[in-house]
């Protein structure tokens, strides 16, 4: 429920420099408090007051940004699958197991780049195509 | 000793005639060492590899986001636009889909719209006219005697036009792959942009397929392309 008094009230919390990149990747302007940020830089929001379920946000650090960056912990917290944001909850915040000898990353979406999966064929082809012979005229 | 017993294979098989050099040589063009003959590598036996220095080359996914970060490193500011990120900008804010619900993956997609996920927010407003839209959501089974009327309804829609190929039956068949009267995948009668794996795949599946087709959008650079050309 976007109104124009809304919007002013949350320009004027926000500021006019967080209202532009708001508006260039939310698409809308909300004040929150934020609740944390991840190993990525992600920073997630929080604002009580809003709709349910627009309750809770995240702006991306990068410009190309893509919900497969959110980290796991993260997405739960997004999803409204638990109450406590990994910054408060202790088992839910990352932290490395000990059997990893580097931190975990989030797979990107490889969609539309290099990396992106191609399938390709390593067997016989089960069918082949029909090739006409024609016989030559006696 | 490398060298030499190089220079002798290669020799030995200077002798023989070239025609059973050639099949050799494509079989060494594909490994990644160095040693164009073939014989070379054999001629050291089990201590072949010894010598090959180890070279380390990122997978594609390795490789970091080639062609798309060189494009969107310029951020998109009011005061810093190009036409291109002006276009895009308008483009991916109001998505106008047709939908072309064709099974129970229309279920879904009608939930999009419901207030849960909510596609209003997003600009997407579904048009019953093929004539005001953008996108092309099919979803469901596209049977054959729906094909022609699927090709007809994308023929209608002005440019620019995108296809969202949604759920398992119209990405490549799905279940019905192997029926007689199925289309073995919508990218047969009509160009897909995005596939949206599932079946049906989940209203957020959708979604997220629609983000994809916003980043998609973004990236797109026709005036940009044509000045530099």
């Amino acid at each position: 429920m976007s109104t124009i008094t809304r919007t002013v009230r949350n320009l004027w919390k926000v500021g006019i420099r967080d209202y532009f990149h708001q508006m260039n990747y939310i698409g809308d302007t909300k004040a929150g408090t934020l609740i944390g940020t991840d190993r990525f830089g992600n920073k997630y929001f929080e604002d009580l007051d809003e709709l349910p379920l627009r309750t809770r946000w995240v702006d991306y650090k990068v410009h190309d940004f893509d919900a497969a960056q959110i980290e796991p912990g993260w997405h739960a917290w997004m999803s409204y699958a638990v109450d406590k944001a990994p910054s408060q909850d202790p088992a839910l915040a990352y932290k490395r197991r000990a059997w990893e000898d580097t931190d975990y990353k989030t797979i990107p979406n490889y969609t539309q780049t290099r990396g992106a999966y191609k399938p390709y064929n390593t067997v016989k082809p089960k069918h082949t195509a029909w090739e006409p012979v024609a016989a030559p005229r006696q | 000793m490398l060298a030499s017993s190089r220079r002798a294979a290669s020799l030995a098989l200077r002798a023989k005639p070239a025609t059973h050099l050639l099949p050799l040589r494509s079989v060494a063009a594909f490994s990644t060492s160095n040693n164009q003959n073939a014989a070379a590598v054999t001629a050291h036996g089990s201590t072949g590899l010894v010598n090959k220095e180890r070279r380390e080359v990122p997978l594609p996914s390795q490789g970091g986001h080639q062609g798309r970060h060189s494009i969107c490193a310029v951020r998109i500011n009011p005061f810093k636009t190009t036409l291109d990120q002006v276009a895009n900008w308008a483009r991916q804010s109001s998505l106008w889909p047709m939908t072309f619900g064709l099974a129970c993956c229309a279920v879904e997609m009608m939930h999009l719209s419901t207030p849960r996920y909510d596609q209003d927010r997003l600009g997407i407003i579904f048009r019953a006219s093929p004539r005001q839209s953008d996108v092309m959501i099919v979803a469901g089974t596209l049977t054959n005697k729906m094909a022609p009327a699927l090709r007809q309804v994308y023929d209608q829609m002005p440019e620019p036009r995108w296809v969202v190929s949604m759920g398992s039956c119209a990405n490549g068949g799905g279940y019905y792959h192997y029926s007689y009267s199925v289309v073995r995948g919508c990218d047969r009668v009509v160009p897909v942009d995005v596939y949206v794996p599932g079946c049906p795949p989940t209203s957020e599946a959708l979604m997220y397929g629609i983000f994809q087709l916003q980043r998609k959008m973004r990236q797109t650079k026709i005036t940009r392309m044509w000045y530099r050309k």
